[in-house]
């Protein structure tokens, strides 16, 4: 037999012996980063939008927005408002979930007025006639370093009197 | 402090990827390979600075990846037990001149490889080596006899 080299011991290098657990170990691993990416596929770190609605008999609420969003992402957040009846001046209040640790570069249309209410933002959105949609597009970008999970609500107003609200949660991560 | 932790645990990613692909892959250099180091060179940096176009990100950046890079060569150095773990250990892929199937079999070489690599090293035949050995930096070693 050829002698071996330096520090080359035949039973570890040649043979294996106690070395079969690492390529158990590696394909363990690669299988994890297998799972994270298929996980990826599947939504679970975003930006996919879902849809939440609540209704009434007054009138009903769509929110279209991602649930799950990566840090630096730009996203849209659509509300959609169906007056069953006459709104005489809707306004849509949102908490500081949507606002905390996201830039707000867009709202379209804008509305007619924007105020604080307790920490909250109010839109005023004005007069839906019965019937008839108001849709809002809001455009996002998540701050870099946000990361974390929060919950998104949203009150439907018609002249001061709350008609129906909606929660969602929102994840970011990093 | 965020750039400093991203810039950790994406070091640790790729150390960990890096280990688990296989020398194989991180020997090679072909014009595809030479292309997704530069994209992944990309990708991480993206991952790591995100929106900080400062220099003072960028010192953090580099001076965390330097500081991990000296520490895991420590490490290694010093700790007997973490070297397999870190850097792996060589594997026999020749004896005698007789290819030894398992290992090449866990490694993902052919025979076909094995001899193309015996070439570049002025070996005709695989029966003139006494040793070859797959080394921790994926290259192969070969020992004539």
């Amino acid at each position: 037999m050829a002698e071996k080299p330096d520090l080359i011991v035949l039973g570890r290098h040649r043979d294996l012996d106690g070395r079969t657990k690492e390529a158990w170990v590696r394909r363990a691993l690669l299988l994890a980063i297998g799972a994270f990416v298929f996980a990826g596929l599947l939504n679970v770190f975003g930006q996919r939008a879902t849809s939440s609605r609540a209704a009434t008999s007054d009138a009903s609420l769509e929110v279209r927005a991602p649930s799950n969003l990566r840090g630096g992402l730009l996203f849209q957040v659509r509300f959609t408002i169906q007056a069953h009846r006459e709104l005489e001046n809707a306004t849509l209040v949102l908490g500081r979930g949507w606002l905390e640790g996201m830039q707000l570069n867009t709202m379209e249309p804008a509305p007619i007025g924007e105020a604080s209410r307790n920490g909250e933002l109010a839109l005023e959105l004005g007069h839906v006639p019965m019937g008839q949609k108001h849709v809002l597009y809001l455009q996002f970008q998540v701050e870099p370093t946000d990361v974390g999970r929060r919950t998104q609500t949203v009150v439907l107003e018609d002249d001061g009197r709350q008609l129906l609200s909606l929660s969602r949660s929102l994840n970011v991560f990093p | 402090m965020d750039i400093v932790i991203r810039a950790a645990v994406l070091f640790l990613f790729v150390l960990l990827v890096t280990r688990i692909v296989g020398r194989r892959e991180l020997s090679s250099m072909e014009p595809f390979d030479l292309i997704l180091l530069v994209v992944l060179g990309d990708l991480i940096q993206q991952g790591v600075t995100q929106d900080d176009y400062s220099m003072t990100g960028a010192m953090l950046a580099v001076g965390t990846f330097g500081l991990l890079a000296v520490g895991i060569s420590f490490l290694s150095f010093r700790v007997r037990r973490a070297r397999p773990v870190l850097e792996g250990e060589p594997i026999v892929l020749v004896q005698d001149g007789s290819p030894i199937e398992a290992n090449l079999h866990r490694e993902r070489f052919t025979l076909e490889e094995l001899a193309a690599e015996a070439r570049q090293q002025q070996i005709a035949s695989l029966e003139d080596v006494r040793w070859a050995i797959l080394e921790t930096n994926g290259s192969i070693s070969f020992i004539p006899k």
